[in-house]
């Protein structure tokens, strides 16, 4: 069924994964590989468990049961923290800081020297097109340049497994195309890329998916055997024909 | 004005304070701690100076000089040589010694007797509690005539007569105002970091707690080196203080106690929710070290069933070390255990920051 046969070891395996907070069950046994040099995409609405299974992942906070490895790492993956790059659906960067500031930091917690930074910090800045704002408070940037500069900073220590949450959102068109060309060109190099969006559009540029739903996985395969499956002109309406099948199974 | 909208945003507000149960307690309980506090500890008058005794009188007059010592101003220890007890008094073990010689009798039947008082100076009050019990228990044990006859030979181990309020408090202003700055600057730090999700982030990084505490501890230690100069250094040039320690082991005793406050700031802030819970800390490290701790008046003037309080107050030991050191001129070996309580306040303290932001990101 996996389009994508791994010749090592997955990124992130999760075994019976789940977490629950309180009676809400955000994860239930979510059983899934993510395979190196792939773009990962985590699809679902708001609230279907995305962000916890992240936070999972960087040991943020611990399954109630199930377990899972990080680059081979079982969880917490202390020692993988230094190979991931974070990117928080919050735009989380200091704005009484400056850009290169920010990204210096970060590579700093990742045991990087300066001279290094200084070079990773030109080559990101330009990526993120905001090459002119590398001396500016971040607090003067606008709402779309801040998310950019937040995911250079989850950029700078060149990670081999990067998780971003929501990462386009509140970016153009055209620089999203740019940052799609850039994941793409990652993976090629053998580093594994996930991202969590609710936009069904922009998951057919993953090269694999999983559908998460109130904290269960309906699916994980390529875009387009997905769409072949449930027989759905989109992703949209795959997950919905999901969705439907998984209610429909249950009663 | 509308009075609809006016009310909207009242009873916004009001809906704010009711979903926030920590700030309903701060605002009725800290005026209810504030006044109990004050009226407890304030205008306290001073009792059990510890005092001690050498009678060498051959006669009654010195027992019944002692006996008219009434009330609990002083608590009388009889000592058995001047010489130990004047070395008790330079340790810190008493803070007076009365010394009746061995014709006190027959010199006060010549209307020429003299009492050797030994005083640690460095607390007016504590001073005037002394000379005023001796002066008000020779006018009961002798009345008039006798009284007159009394001299009083004052004997300073510390300080002197001319022992100023603000040579006896400038200790404990100084440690007070690092208290106040390095606790306040530091109490909002780590919620600053939770806002906008930046402590997960962090936390997203191989950097442990542990590390971020300390990284933190080291940024406000630079702050606090400059804070201390420049408090310490107005308390020596502005007014003129009398130091008769070392003002580089003052200046030690104080950036430990900083890093002990900052310790404390950042757990209160790891524990708060929001700025506005951080905030409601301040007061709730400041009364009690207003209070309890020695610096505005003597220990010896908080209420006995409160004293054990000051034991648990940071300020207390801060005080009583620079204290010991600027207006004694003590070293390492008097004020040892001062310091030793110092470094387990800020080793702990950094601990508990450390452990309560890590449940935090």
């Amino acid at each position: 069924m996996a389009a994508v046969v791994p010749l090592e070891e997955p990124a992130i395996v999760c075994r019976g994964l789940t977490k629950r907070f309180g009676t809400i069950e955000a994860l239930r046994g979510v059983d899934l590989a993510v395979p190196r040099g792939a773009v990962f995409g985590l699809l679902g609405p708001n609230g279907a468990g995305k962000t916890t299974a992240i936070r999972l992942w960087l040991g943020l906070t611990r399954p109630t049961s199930g377990s899972a490895t990080v680059l081979g790492e079982e969880l917490p993956p202390r020692a993988a923290l230094a190979r991931t790059g974070y990117m928080p659906q919050e735009v989380a960067v200091y704005g009484d800081l400056t850009v290169a500031e920010n990204i210096a930091l970060f590579g700093r917690l990742h045991g990087l020297g300066d001279d290094a930074i200084a070079r990773r910090t030109d080559a990101l800045l330009r990526l993120v097109d905001i090459p002119d704002r590398r001396d500016d408070l971040v607090s003067t940037l606008s709402g779309g340049m801040r998310r950019r500069m937040s995911l250079a900073a989850a950029l700078v220590h060149n990670p081999d497994l990067l998780l971003l949450d929501e990462p386009t959102v509140g970016v153009d068109p055209e620089l999203r195309a740019t940052f799609w060309r850039f994941f793409h060109r990652l993976t090629a190099r053998g580093k594994t890329v996930l991202i969590t969006t609710h936009y069904m559009e922009e998951a057919s540029r993953c090269d694999l998916v999983g559908l998460l739903h109130r904290g269960a996985l309906l699916a994980r395969d390529t875009p387009a055997a997905i769409k072949e499956r449930t027989r759905a002109e989109n992703l949209d309406d795959a997950f919905l024909a999901l969705v439907r099948e998984t209610s429909e199974a249950r009663v | 004005m509308n009075a609809r909208r006016v009310l909207a945003v009242a009873r916004k507000s009001l809906s704010q304070f009711r979903h926030d149960k920590r700030t309903i307690g701060f605002v009725v309980g800290m005026p209810l701690l504030m006044v109990i506090a004050f009226g407890y500890t304030f205008g306290g008058e001073v009792s059990h100076v510890r005092t001690l005794v050498v009678n060498d009188d051959a006669g009654p007059f010195a027992d019944r000089l002692l006996e008219n010592v009434t009330g609990d101003a002083l608590d009388l220890v009889p000592a058995d040589s001047l010489v130990a007890a004047r070395e008790d008094v330079r340790t810190g073990r008493a803070w007076a010694v009365l010394g009746f010689p061995e014709n006190f009798s027959a010199d006060l039947a010549a209307r020429r007797a003299r009492v050797l008082v030994v005083l640690d100076g460095t607390s007016p009050p504590i001073v005037a509690a002394v000379l005023g019990s001796l002066r008000a228990a020779a006018e009961r044990a002798f009345a008039g005539a006798g009284a007159a006859a009394l001299s009083v030979e004052e004997e300073f181990v510390y300080g002197s007569a001319d022992t100023r309020f603000i040579d006896s408090f400038a200790p404990g202003i100084v440690a007070l105002a690092v208290l106040l700055v390095t606790s306040v600057f530091s109490v909002i730090i780590i919620v600053r970091e939770k806002t906008g999700g930046m402590l997960e982030r962090l936390f997203a990084t191989p950097l442990t707690s542990g590390e971020l505490v300390v990284g933190h501890a080291l940024a406000l230690g630079v702050v606090a080196f400059f804070q201390t100069s420049v408090v310490l250094g107005a308390v020596l040039l502005l007014f003129q203080v009398t130091v008769v320690g070392s003002v580089p082991f003052a200046f030690g005793i104080l950036l430990l106690f900083a890093v002990g406050n900052q310790g404390l700031g950042m757990m209160l802030s790891a524990a708060a929710r929001n700025e506005l819970q951080a905030i409601q800390f301040i007061p709730l490290i400041l009364f009690p070290s207003l209070l309890l701790t020695g610096v505005f008046f003597p220990l010896e003037a908080i209420p006995e069933g409160l004293r054990g309080l000051s034991l648990a107050v940071p300020l207390t030991y801060a005080g009583a070390a620079l204290k010991g050191v600027m207006l004694r001129g003590w070293g390492v070996a008097e004020v040892g255990g001062d310091l030793v309580a110092l470094t387990v306040y800020a080793s702990l303290t950094l601990l508990g920051a450390a452990l309560l932001v890590r449940r935090q990101a």
